[in-house]
């Protein structure tokens, strides 16, 4: 579904991703783990189609939608506004599919999206990338400033969305322990370069692994 | 008491005319960031424009149309040459504006010629609780409020609007959902023309226009879209009134020969509390 | 050593053309003279304050009728030639305490809206002489000496140039000069870095109104003759035009854009002079290759045109290294 080889991505003459080999198969969920600065958003941003590679080939297999870090609504519109826009590739401006997945927006759709609070406008980044209709989701930052409450059940969405229709995910965290519970398989990535991937189970076990991202030993 | 009315009748007038002068800057520089200092110019073309066509005998409102659509297309050129090369910044695409406005100069005296020219508009005047206003005055304010409502649904009802209020709202968003930010901002310079091309329509025939006439225009616009820093069309419609009035009445009573000075130093003001102003936010938030 | 070189012959040639040129040719040596003084400032202001000016034009008209005003009044040219570009700086820290806390388009339009507003004012007062201006100014004199040729006038202004090229070279080589260049690719790290950026914006800026007052100073005394027509909002976008051609924030950058353009705008005018063409022809040509020439800079050569003609000379002459 998502086949990246060899991509290399520059800004002027940094390079922030060096040679970066990745796939995520359809209906798979696979997670992305890495540092801040280690080219995370970039390679978000380079699928989305938003940054052009230096070099390397990237090829997505269907729809695929972006939750960008930190959100990224349009403060200015309302949460009705948001999803439709949200619709603007598909040509799907009616939002009620999203409000049947993700009841709280309906009662949401008449607010500004700028004054809600993170989780609930992380619910509307969520719902905005659904009104595309995508086989793939790419999503930066799920739980990054959001309590653990609001995380777990965005989580479950992803998780049932994946179960009952297919949905590709490629879940890019910092937060490891959410990774690890919702995800099969996981690239570590360091520094713009892929440094380990594997099972999360193995990887999990992995003592490099479990001091960088879990914080010692997993329990 | 019927002077003051006749007075601030013909002030708003004035006031409506930069009223969209004004939006046209406000709408380009929500959606893409540049301050457009043609859009005097695409008035002045308008004008011009519907001088000609009326002078080749064609109908009154078809003549205008025309010409406004004429200052539509003017303004899809202007946001070519300004934004349509990418890494633009936006003060390399103020300075590209400004040759734009020097390179009309040359079109505008090539088909015009550089005197002033005028076209009818509609004749005769009414009484307004004993005030004698030109009935031109009364289409300009009709004209200005029926575009200002427009505009309002337009930004605030249609996808397309949304769309254009997304870009301003949160640009990186906007290509996050697909939207070509480029393409919503030279349908920005579009319709900023077009709303251009309103004013110019409109006054033609209150002041005769000539090529040079844009400086006045565009200064006079400026100012007014200063007062809603910019961004905010419901104030800088308040702030183009206000100006239109002051400019008017200090005519009227006497002091018209420094109505300029008036206006422009009132935008300096405005401006330098706005920054002052937000330097202080500024300072506060690091 | 090249440099020296060349230096020297652009020099030779700068003295010699005045004994050489004509009335007419000299009538332009003089104004691209003027007009590169006025670049030299504008570069300076846009390439190391980062502010665009786009009232460059008030502080010319500031320094011409300083000078005719004196002059009028009795007093010695050469004190109102030094009083111009005095009074004109003078303005310029002025205005400039409350226009510098503008930025960008606001700068822009306030610089606009001051020499409209100058404009205006001079076009009303009365010892400004209203629209007709000042007439009958009496020639430049040092002490017996009096500047009654063109070419005498030619050496006047050249020298201006120098001196302008000469401090604005100072400038840029002192150790302001240098916090100025992080200055214009960034003013919040110019700040953090502890370089009092107000300061250091302000004294460019009446710096360059100094520059743009000298030649309006000259100006007066050899037309003999100023008025508010003289200083159109067009004289302070043709500045910038040259400025942006010859590649902001360079010295001789500035001298060569106001060159290039004098001499291409004089170009087209013996064209347009030409039999047959329609009586149109000068403004449009001019106004034409203006706007042609800023757009296309701006897009294409946003360096400049020495920079980059520059830099394709060393380009060539060093081995292309690929990465």
């Amino acid at each position: 579904m998502i086949d990246v080889r060899d991509l290399v991505v520059s800004y002027g003459t940094a390079t922030a991703l060096d040679h970066v080999t990745l796939t995520v198969g359809r209906g798979e969920l696979v997670a992305l783990l890495g540092p801040n600065g280690a080219g995370k958003s970039t390679l978000a941003n380079t699928l989305a189609g938003l940054i052009p590679p230096a070099s390397g080939t990237v090829s997505i297999g269907g729809r695929l939608a972006l939750i960008p870090e930190g959100r990224q609504l349009f403060p200015d519109l309302t949460v009705a506004d948001n999803l439709a826009l949200g619709g603007w590739r598909s040509g799907q401006r009616d939002p009620s599919p999203v409000y049947d997945l993700l009841p709280r927006l309906a009662e949401l759709a008449g607010r500004r999206a700028g004054v809600l609070s993170g989780g609930e406008q992380q619910m509307v980044a969520f719902g905005r990338a659904m009104m595309s209709r995508p086989e793939a989701l790419v999503v930066d930052e799920l739980s990054l400033g959001l309590a653990p409450n609001v995380t777990a059940d965005l989580a479950a969405h992803l998780a049932e969305l994946n179960r009952t229709q297919g949905l590709t995910v490629l879940l890019i965290e910092q937060n490891a322990r959410l990774a690890f519970d919702l995800c099969r398989r996981a690239y570590v990535l360091e520094s713009g370069r892929v440094v380990t991937e594997g099972d999360c189970a193995d990887l999990a076990g992995d003592p490099r692994v479990a001091s960088a991202y879990l914080g010692g030993a997993i329990t | 008491m019927s002077a003051f009315l006749t007075y601030l009748l013909n002030g708003l007038a004035v006031g409506c005319a930069i009223a969209l002068i004004a939006s046209g800057l406000v709408v380009i520089h929500r959606v893409t960031g540049v301050v457009n200092f043609a859009q005097g110019t695409f008035a002045v073309v308008a004008g011009l424009c519907t001088s000609s066509l009326l002078g080749m005998g064609l109908p009154h409102g078809l003549s205008e149309v025309a010409a406004a659509l004429v200052a539509a297309l003017a303004g899809l050129l202007t946001g070519l040459a300004a934004i349509g090369r990418r890494g633009t910044t936006a003060l390399s695409a103020l300075i590209i504006t400004l040759g734009v406005g020097v390179l009309a100069y040359a079109v505008e005296i090539m088909l015009w010629g550089d005197q002033p020219r005028s076209a009818p508009g509609l004749a005769g005047s009414v009484i307004v609780a004993g005030a004698r206003i030109q009935t031109q005055h009364l289409l300009v304010i009709g004209v200005t409020a029926a575009t200002f409502v427009l505009l309002a649904l337009f930004f605030g009802r249609t996808y397309l609007g949304k769309a254009l209020t997304a870009c301003a709202s949160n640009p990186y968003a906007a290509r996050v959902v697909g939207i070509d930010i480029r393409l919503m901002g030279l349908l920005a310079f579009a319709l900023g023309g077009l709303l251009g091309g309103l004013a110019g329509v409109l006054v033609t025939p209150l002041r005769p226009i000539s090529f040079d006439t844009d400086v006045t225009l565009i200064v006079n616009g400026f100012a007014a879209a200063v007062f809603g820093a910019l961004t905010r069309p419901v104030i800088t419609l308040a702030g183009a009134l206000l100006l239109g009035v002051a400019e008017t009445m200090a005519a009227g009573y006497g002091y018209g020969s420094h109505q300029l000075e008036i206006a422009l130093g009132l935008m300096i003001v405005v401006m330098i509390v706005q920054a002052g102003r937000r330097s202080a936010i500024t300072q506060e938030s690091t | 050593m090249i440099r020296l070189v060349a230096g020297l012959l652009v020099a030779a040639v700068t003295l010699a053309l005045p004994a050489v040129l004509d009335d007419s040719a000299l009538a332009v040596y003089i104004l691209l003279g003027l007009a590169a003084m006025v670049t030299v400032g504008v570069s300076l202001l846009m390439g190391y304050a980062g502010q665009v000016s786009l009232g460059q034009g008030a502080f010319y008209a500031i320094g011409a009728y300083t000078a005719a005003l004196l002059a009028l009044g009795g007093v010695p040219p050469v004190a109102g030639l030094v009083a111009a570009p005095v009074v004109a700086a003078g303005s310029a820290l002025v205005v400039g305490v409350p226009l510098l806390r503008l930025r960008g388009h606001h700068l822009a339009f306030a610089t606009l809206a001051m020499q409209l507003i100058l404009l205006s004012l001079a076009g009303q007062l009365e010892f400004t002489g209203g629209d007709i201006g000042l007439q009958a100014i009496p020639q430049f004199s040092v002490g017996s000496f009096e500047a009654g040729s063109a070419s005498a006038y030619a050496y006047l202004t050249w020298g201006g140039v120098a001196l302008v090229m000469l401090v604005t070279h100072n400038v840029i080589a002192s150790r302001p000069g240098r916090a100025l260049r992080a200055l214009a690719t960034s003013e919040t790290a110019a700040a953090s870095s502890g370089i009092p950026v107000g300061r250091y914006k302000l004294v460019v800026f009446a710096l360059s109104a100094a520059f743009a007052g000298l030649a309006g100073g000259i100006y007066c005394f050899y037309t003999g003759y100023v008025a508010p027509g003289s200083f159109p909002v067009l004289i302070s976008i043709q500045y910038i035009v040259m400025a942006v051609v010859g590649g902001l924030g360079t010295i001789w950058g500035a001298v060569v854009g106001a060159t290039a353009i004098t001499l291409l705008v004089q170009g087209l005018n013996s064209l347009a002079a030409l039999p047959g063409m329609p009586s149109y022809a000068p403004s449009v040509l001019s106004y034409a290759v203006y706007a042609l020439v800023l757009i296309g800079v701006v897009l294409f050569l946003p360096q400049g045109l020495l920079p980059a003609v520059a830099g394709r000379l060393s380009r060539r002459r060093e081995p292309v290294r690929t990465r």
